[in-house]
């Protein structure tokens, strides 16, 4: 593909952002209900259907329930669909992101995290994305508002492409990124990525039932292939990361992003919006004579198990930083690093923090001051400037 | 009992659905618990409705049982219905030297297999529940006989326990199923069999890859299903008003339209009856399936 990409740069939030990936990444249905903070992504998307300038089906919807259903028909009908939401709203949907997943629908879906009440909070949180870890849907966790854009587009030359065939969610922090405005570059896109071209769907002229019972001789084949594609997707995202580079001049990563790393002893590892605050401390710190060194998760599923073994083989201390945690037990990111880096002879030491639940600010200082030994606890409480 | 340590029995049964082999795995069981032994009884539920091939088995010990799988290399096989052996291989995995009872008018000797050699043995259960009324909608019900029969080659449980049993589980209909039981048991044709001992090697089964959970319409999507059927619908061409109300209703699409009436195809016809039931003519005449 040619780089003659036309340039151009906007000041937008990263719901703005969402909403022009989807228009420009030809999505053809949408299906959403609003609310906060993914709201205004909703907004921009009907009202560029109604004006003209975004050729899609706009599906009015009683509650995410029925958004997430309406997707997946017409997503199985052979169409590129689009929804966006956050927290209680990506809860209700819950048992549909399985029929997605099950269904091999690949529906793409902005999430704005957001905490999940009681206690109202509409502010930053990954538990509403995390608790659905185990839906199948492949979850990317963005950390500023091009990456919103990039990762959209290329959600759907992974989701869609053959060997994969599985679900999406573009995650972003509520507010942090969702409200905030930053300049970015709206690349067009329209020789990365064509009319969706479905392997399969649902057709009057050959009739065909979907979604049939699958006695036990058959099921288990079944959540084996769903598992097979998700490894198969971290080959198709490297592919599809690499073309975007060359289309764009923009190597948005889809997988991870290291940051002086190369030669750290010690390694911080985050996901989402917070991970910008990570790379000032990391400066930070090696002015201090701390090599120190970032590793953000982009990908959180597909788990880029081998990947991150590599990168974190050989330093002493990794720190994990999660905006989420999972009561009864700890960060879940910092559980799924515990896991694979038991695959290690001889593991580095790993800490856990949980940082910035409900919105509560997360500044470089909480990275700096974990890392040389100055926040012993698990719970990071302190808003630290 | 020390030389009885260990020692477990196995048994299989194969029927089709309302002909109550999930009643007569259960029961055996209870005879089996009220004889002395732990016991176990498993149903296996598929997709089964009225008509489909079902299993069940049961578990008979002296020691506590931990097994909660199926049962695949059983010591017993009870096959309920002679239809059936069309359809399934009831004698898979059956040991060599175990033993297998069908319901059915042949005799032992008419029975081939894989393995050494097998305890054939024989009893017209249909016979005798017909005999002794156990009807339910019309279809003989033949598990207790079936039950009579089975104790006829395993010797572990008193035929008065199972009596006892059967009795105090069916009520008022309590005789009648302990008179059939007892008839079975006495008019069991038991005989060691040859079969061929040839095993054939692994099971060749092959598993379609499930990529997608999407199925394209082909007749017949659980099978040849006519072996279900204990009634079979007769369109009355002189009354039909050709409406295709039938044709809608068949769930399995069994009925088809030819030219300019409507036909059932008795391959995949289940026998459910639906297409008589909407028939606003009455022009589906229902008889009893005849078994060959
Ligand atoms: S009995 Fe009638 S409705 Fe039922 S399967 Fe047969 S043809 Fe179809
Ligand atoms: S429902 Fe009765 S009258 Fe109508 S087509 Fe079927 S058999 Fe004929």
């Amino acid at each position: 593909m040619k780089s003659n990409t036309t340039r151009a740069v906007r000041i937008i939030t990263g719901n703005q952002a969402a909403a022009l990936a989807a228009k420009n990444a030809k999505v053809r249905v949408v299906a959403a209900y609003p609310i906060t903070p993914a709201t205004p992504v909703v907004e921009e998307l009907s009202k560029m259907v109604e004006t003209g300038e975004m050729k899609a089906h706009f599906i009015l919807v009683e509650s995410e329930h029925s958004a997430m259903a309406a997707c997946i028909g017409a997503s199985a009908a052979g169409s590129r669909t689009f929804t966006a939401t956050s927290s209680h709203g990506l809860a209700y949907m819950h048992e549909l992101l399985h029929y997605a997943t099950n269904a091999r629908t690949p529906v793409v879906m902005a999430v704005a995290n957001r905490a999940i009440g009681p206690g109202w909070n509409i502010w930053a949180d990954l538990s509403d994305s995390i608790s659905q870890r185990d839906t199948g849907w492949m979850q990317f966790y963005c950390s500023d508002n091009q990456e919103i854009y990039d990762t959209i587009i290329m959600a759907y030359r992974i989701a869609e492409h053959r060997d994969v065939l599985l679900p999406a969610m573009v995650c972003y922090d509520g507010f942090v990124l969702s409200h905030t405005a930053m300049p970015i570059e709206i690349t067009d896109v329209n020789d990365f990525i064509d009319e969706y071209h479905p392997v399969w769907r649902l057709d009057f002229d050959e009739p065909s039932t979907h979604g049939n019972i699958l006695p036990p001789d058959y099921f288990m084949e079944l959540r084996r292939e769903v598992c097979e594609a998700h490894e198969r997707a971290l080959k198709v995202m490297k592919e599809v990361e690499r073309e975007f580079y060359e289309y764009s001049g923009r190597l948005t990563p889809l997988i991870l992003e290291e940051y002086r790393l190369e030669d750290a002893d010690v390694a911080m590892v985050t996901m989402g919006a917070i991970s910008s605050e990570a790379k000032i401390a990391v400066d930070e710190l090696r002015k201090r004579g701390v090599k120190a060194g970032l590793l953000r998760l982009k990908a959180f599923r597909p788990f880029p198990k081998q990947e991150v073994v590599e990168k974190l083989g050989s330093v002493e201390k990794v720190y994990v930083f999660d905006r989420s945690v999972s009561p009864g037990f700890d960060g879940q990111l910092f559980s799924e690093l515990k896991a694979v880096l038991w695959d290690l002879r001889s593991p580095p030491e790993v800490y856990g923090r949980i940082v910035g639940l409900g919105g509560r600010d997360v500044t470089s200082r909480v990275f700096e001051k974990a890392v040389l030994g100055e926040l012993d606890k698990k719970w990071v409480m302190e808003v630290i400037y | 009992m020390g030389e009885k340590l260990g020692k477990k029995w196995e048994i299989r049964f194969h029927g089709r659905g309302g002909q109550g082999a999930v009643t007569a795995s259960k029961i055996l069981a209870e005879a089996a618990y009220l004889s002395g032994f732990e016991a176990q009884s498993i149903p296996f539920f598929g997709a089964e409705r009225r008509g489909a091939p079902v299993m069940a088995f049961t578990r008979v010990s002296y020691e506590a049982i931990h097994e909660r799988s199926q049962v695949y290399t059983p010591d017993y096989v009870i096959v309920l219905d002679p239809i059936i052996l069309d359809a399934v291989d009831v004698f898979r995995g059956l040991k060599d030297g175990g033993s297998i009872v069908i319901n059915t008018v042949k005799s032992p000797m008419d029975f081939q297999f894989e393995q050494g050699s097998l305890l054939v043995a024989t009893v017209d259960a249909t016979g005798i529940a017909i005999k002794n009324n156990l009807l339910v909608a019309g279809t003989p019900v033949v598990n207790m006989p079936m039950l009579g029969a089975f104790l006829k080659i395993f010797s572990h449980i008193e035929l008065e326990t199972l009596e006892e049993v059967v009795m105090k589980k069916f009520g008022k209909n309590g005789k009648a199923n302990v008179a059939a039981v007892r008839e079975a048991y006495e008019s069991t044709v038991v005989e060691k069999v040859r079969g061929s001992g040839k095993p054939s090697t692994e099971d060749v089964r092959r598993k379609r890859a499930v990529t997608m959970p999407v199925s394209t319409p082909s007749p017949g999507v659980a099978g040849r299903t006519r072996f279900w059927r204990d009634f079979r619908p007769e369109v009355d061409y002189d009354v039909c008003s050709n409406c295709l109300s039938c044709w809608l209703h068949c769930p399995e699409s069994a009925i088809q339209r030819v030219g300019s009436r409507i036909e059932i195809d008795y391959e995949f016809c289940k026998g459910c009856l639906v297409c008589s039931a909407v028939c606003p003519k009455k022009a589906i005449r229902v008889s009893r399936e005849v078994v060959v």
